[in-house]
């Protein structure tokens, strides 16, 4: 549990919060570059930290996020008019470029360099790895760009998606480090789905019901380390590692691509669930790609032109009683994202975690709200800065491996930790 | 029609969720496996608790010492901050949880007395191995290594404060 205070504290993200600062720290992701997918497109609506922003391609291919709303009289420029190297307000004309720096108010001669005095707040928006990334803190604290391996690898061999999520993004997070719900909640989808099937480690996900945990702290942030027993004197080790404040990567199967998530705050009772899905050393196949497309995996199908997931509050998640009393599935939700998200907007918009009991597997989870906390009392006291801001720190992959017995995990996986590029993950 | 999810999801709704307490207070056992960490158990019991009992060491009846076959029964006591020594399947017995506590690099081999008593009596026993100043990541390992086969849970704490917060998660 966590007292009343705490709870506040840690999932209040907007500006000014203790929270908020930490996340303003980093990159985080901000669109799909699907969204911008041309110069002068349409521009995008972004609310990212409980900040109503604007997101637009200029007609030279330049990213901006800029505020949403007109420096004259307030109108939203999601009507304005994106032309000539600019977002025009259509109400009378002001024109802003990707900095958010006026370039031209219509009504007072250009000499008069009126436009020079107006300027919305902007963040920078730059592109890798099919991502729109922003940093929204102070300019003079920008750090290097991100460097998570799903990034970095050529396009052919990653994917990501988005949904919506309408809840806080904490209790989101949590799922994602929380190892133990996974033999519970997606144990019907291991041997069904097209990209979890048949790996040779599932075998010992389905004979070992009740894995044991092991969680260590990284520089970026956690390990959680969940084993079940093998042949031979060893241990079968499936770890997860978590970069603050929010990526996690779920531990590999086979050759299928490896994934994970990233939940990043829209206000504090909404966020974007961020999945990303890719191969360290070949190309994505056309299979796998149209599998993603369609929503398997961790990905979702959408409502037809949005990233609202197709099964969502408004019809029950399209809640199947039947298959949950077959068991083919859990909970009776489809698909692995679905059946987090359901659970977890179930909870209310912010989870009341005074009411929790949590045990002790549920170490994860606690000690992700103490770093998380501690980091962001450092960063408010004394302003240091958190882990998961060095870009060394997002060159941590996800590993599925057997161990001797009396091995450390953080020791034996220690090389399978690493993103290293050209080398295959580490995975049974 | 708004759906029934989409309704009760909604912040309004989760003004309705009902006060009343969904538990009961729990025991926790909190057994320093060592001196150093006997500091920290000392250090964190001062603070309120919810019916959490600290012991600073385990003592042996003269028949055993921990590893060895017992013949006979071995007995084991508990210590506990105002000098008393409780025994230690007793204590187990009317425990709802374990949590032994470990410094990196010490001996830790009482951890299997304990383990025995959790098991006789199906309780969840979890491992913290706290650091040492100067220990090394193979002094790690050899901690986790003697809590390994015992545990549901091992966790290598950032220190004492962890402990604390940890202890606070589960109402202890
Ligand atoms: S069993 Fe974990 S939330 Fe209900
Ligand atoms: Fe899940």
């Amino acid at each position: 549990m966590l007292k009343k205070e705490q709870n506040d504290y840690v999932t209040q993200t907007g500006p000014g919060t203790p929270m908020g600062e930490l996340f303003r720290c980093y990159w985080i992701p901000a669109l799909l570059s699907e969204e911008l997918p041309e110069n002068d497109c349409p521009p995008v609506r972004v609310k990212l930290l409980s900040e109503r922003l604007l997101a637009f391609r200029d007609s030279e291919g330049r990213l901006g996020l800029i505020d949403e709303f007109c420096a004259h009289r307030g109108v939203s420029l999601w009507f304005g008019r994106n032309e000539d190297c600019g977002l025009r307000c259509p109400y009378h004309g002001w024109k802003f470029d990707v900095t958010g720096q006026c370039v031209e108010v219509p009504s007072e001669p250009a000499e008069s360099g009126y436009a020079k005095k107006i300027k919305l707040k902007s963040y920078p928006l730059i592109e890798k790895g099919g991502v729109l990334w922003t940093y929204m803190g102070d300019p003079a604290k920008q750090p290097a760009e991100p460097e998570f391996e799903f990034c970095t690898v050529p396009l052919n061999q990653t994917f990501s998606s988005k949904r919506l999520q309408e809840n806080n993004w904490l209790q989101a997070m949590e799922g994602g480090i929380d190892s133990s719900h996974v033999s519970w909640l997606h144990r019907g989808d291991l041997s069904s789905d097209p990209l979890f099937k048949g790996a040779a480690g599932n075998k010992y996900n389905m004979a070992d019901l009740a894995p044991v945990f092991e969680v260590v702290e990284n520089d970026g942030g956690l390990l959680i380390g969940a084993r079940r027993n093998a042949e031979d004197d060893q241990y079968y080790w499936r770890i997860t590692p978590w970069v603050m404040p929010t990526y996690t990567g779920v531990p590999p199967r086979g050759d299928h691509p490896i994934h994970g998530h990233f939940w990043i705050p829209i206000d504090d009772h909404n966020c974007w669930a961020w999945s990303y899905d890719y191969h360290p050393t070949r190309p994505l196949t056309d299979g796998e790609v149209q599998a993603m497309r369609d929503g398997k995996g961790i990905h979702v199908k959408y409502v037809p032109g949005t990233y609202i997931p197709l099964a969502n509050k408004t019809n029950d998640y399209l809640m199947n009683r039947e298959a949950q009393k077959a068991g083919r599935t859990y909970s009776g939700i489809e698909g692995i994202g679905m059946q987090d998200a359901s659970l977890q907007e179930s909870m209310g918009p912010i989870c009341d975690r005074t009411k929790e009991n949590l045990v002790g597997t549920d170490n994860g989870v606690i000690m992700a709200r103490h770093r998380l906390m501690r980091a962001a009392k450092a960063l408010a006291e004394k302003g240091v800065i958190p882990p998961g801001v060095n870009p060394e720190h997002h060159k941590v992959r996800q590993a599925a491996l057997l161990l001797k017995r009396d091995v450390h995990f953080k020791e034996g996986a220690k090389e399978a930790l690493i993103a290293k590029k050209g080398v295959r993950q580490t995975s049974v | 029609m708004l759906s029934e999810s989409a309704r009760v999801t909604t912040a309004q709704e989760a003004a309705y969720r009902i006060q009343y307490p969904n538990s009961k207070r729990r025991a926790a056992k909190i057994i320093a496996l060592d001196k150093t960490s006997a500091k920290i158990v000392d250090e964190v019991s001062r603070l309120p608790w919810n019916g959490a009992s600290f012991f600073t060491s385990l003592s042996f009846s003269a028949k055993g010492s921990p590893g060895a076959e017992g013949g006979e029964a071995l007995q084991a006591w508990l210590n506990d901050l105002a000098g008393h020594a409780l025994n230690l399947v007793a204590e187990v017995a009317s425990s709802d949880f374990v949590v032994v506590i470990t410094a990196a690099g010490e001996d830790a081999r009482a951890v299997s007395i304990i383990a025995d008593a959790c098991k006789l009596h199906n309780k969840t026993l979890v491992g913290l191995v706290v650091p040492r100043d100067g220990a090394s990541e193979d002094a790690v390992s050899e901690s986790l290594n003697h809590l390994r086969p015992y545990t549901r849970m091992l966790v290598v704490a950032s220190g004492v404060d962890y402990v604390e917060a940890m202890l606070m998660a589960l109402r202890a």
